[in-house]
């Protein structure tokens, strides 16, 4: 499965959304997803993916900037 | 001048359940909800769980970052603005909740995980902050108008009640949500209050009896969770709209011990009860019921019974007493409340709930205790409900027929 698609479960499994609902370049707003959220997101995207957000990284918006920030991190440290 | 104040809502998420009518029949006969939890296969202890589906509240989204004791708060605020018959309520309306301890789940939680990976979930400060519950009330019922929150141990949901009639009293605010929620059932905390050794060993033949309150064999108190709002209103604005009304809300007594951290001083309790009696212009002989404190703890019982002597004298026999919390445990932060309910429905059936499990009353608990299930009580009147704190708050409030 790639990033995004498993971006999408993970919003799914922790927030109930419907994975077909999820557009890759919609605003997380869009779904209901706030600053606060968006952090229990960032929390459980790390756990998952096994990453560690710089704090200046955090401004991520849509699920395509989040799974190339996600894809990047991985890069610089390959599990 | 002086606005009268009344109850016209209940709501519950109480170990009993979340209808007042459910809540307190079981209470009538005698139903215990204390029961033996094993959580996690570690830690055992006997408790007061109360039952709480939060997907029937809140999205899984919704949920982020929301302690269990902000979702039973939300849940029991929106219970009593419904079964006060009020379809949206103005946004100036007043919230005042009581919490003993905040988001003890996130708390631990989150300690958990800083020892463990050093790793903590983000939301762990809006989740246990004392104010969530009231904030998330709010936000739900899109309030606009004072929103607080009083921590006074076991003392904190019986004044934000008294605090919430005042406010409405002297015309403030018309209407309010008050009431209380409490959610600490976790192991560590559970821990904590063991360490303390003030909990009730479990029956071993039956854990649903662990708590006695003022019997000669009782050892503690047994911890509950849970949450109690009441709807308190203007009478005129209730009457104006036809609302059923349960009871008034005839006035309160609030005073410290300012002796002891946790041992209770009847001296301190005769202030308050005394004053709670002058402030809603009732003699002793007016009052037919006391929800008593009675925690079941060695020490705190007979106090009790010491400070209704002393401002009861020759009329203590006609005051019917009895703890509920031999059924539904201590919820600290939200005994105030729900025993408050819980007195406002004996009035409004005008039957007494008894008080469980006291084989052999402690001589020195000399009270007309009510130990036999379904006591009906047709002349009763008014009728107070105690909560004395760790700190040495203690609080009185005072209901009458309207």
């Amino acid at each position: 499965m790639n990033t995004l698609n498993e971006l999408k479960q993970l919003i799914h499994d922790m927030f109930d959304i419907d994975v077909a609902k999820l557009k890759n370049d919609a605003p997380l707003a869009d779904y209901g997803i706030d600053s606060l959220s968006l952090a229990e997101l960032l929390f459980s995207v790390e756990d998952h993916f096994h990453v560690d957000f710089p704090d200046d990284r955090q401004d991520v918006n849509t699920l395509t900037s989040l799974a190339a920030l996600i894809d990047e991190l991985r890069a610089l440290h390959p599990a | 001048m002086r606005r009268r104040v009344v109850i016209t809502g209940i709501g519950l998420v109480a170990p009993h359940g979340d209808t007042p009518d459910a809540v307190f029949e079981a209470l009538l006969h005698g139903r215990s909800a204390i029961a033996q939890w094993d959580k996690d296969g570690a830690h055992s202890a006997v408790v007061a769980r109360a039952p709480f589906d939060a997907t029937r509240w809140f999205s899984r989204l919704q949920l982020a970052g929301v302690d269990r004791v902000s979702q039973i708060a939300v849940a029991a605020a929106e219970m009593a603005r419904t079964d006060a018959g009020l379809d949206s309520l103005d946004e100036a309306t007043g919230i005042y909740i009581g919490t003993g301890m905040g988001g003890a789940a996130s708390n631990e939680e989150a300690y958990r995980g800083y020892y463990s990976s050093g790793r903590i979930p983000p939301l762990t400060v809006p989740a246990f902050m004392l104010n969530a519950p009231a904030a998330h009330i709010a936000m739900r019922a899109n309030l606009h108008g004072p929103v607080f929150t009083y921590s006074i141990a076991c003392a904190s949901s019986a004044v934000a009640l008294a605090e919430a009639a005042k406010a409405i009293a002297y015309g403030e605010i018309d209407r309010a949500l008050a009431g209380g929620s409490e959610a600490l059932l976790t192991p560590g905390v559970l821990s904590a209050w063991q360490a303390m050794r003030t909990l009730a060993s479990p029956a071993a033949e039956d854990p649903s009896r662990s708590c006695r309150p003022f019997s000669t064999d009782r050892t503690g108190l047994v911890l509950g969770e849970g949450a109690a709002v009441l709807m308190l209103e203007a009478r005129e604005l209730a009457q104006a709209r036809g609302a059923r009304i349960y009871a008034e809300f005839a006035g309160s007594g609030v005073s410290c011990d300012a002796s002891h951290l946790t041992k209770p001083d009847a001296s301190g309790q005769v202030r308050a009860l005394a004053t709670a009696l002058r402030n809603s212009a009732l003699l002793p002989s007016d009052i037919g019921y006391c929800n008593a404190h009675g925690t079941a703890t060695l020490i705190g019982d007979p106090v009790e019974c010491d400070a209704l002597a002393r401002v009861w004298g020759d009329a203590l026999p006609g005051l019917a007493v009895s703890s509920t919390k031999s059924m539904h445990g201590h919820l600290l932060g939200a005994a105030g409340a729900l025993e408050a309910a819980i007195t406002v429905m004996a009035l409004h059936k005008r039957a007494l709930p008894p008080n469980m499990h006291c084989d052999k009353l402690d001589p020195a608990c000399n009270v007309t205790l009510i130990r036999e299930p379904g006591h009906a009580a047709p002349q009763l009147r008014a009728a107070i409900s105690n909560s004395f704190a760790f700190g040495g708050t203690n609080a009185v409030l005072v209901f009458k027929h309207e």
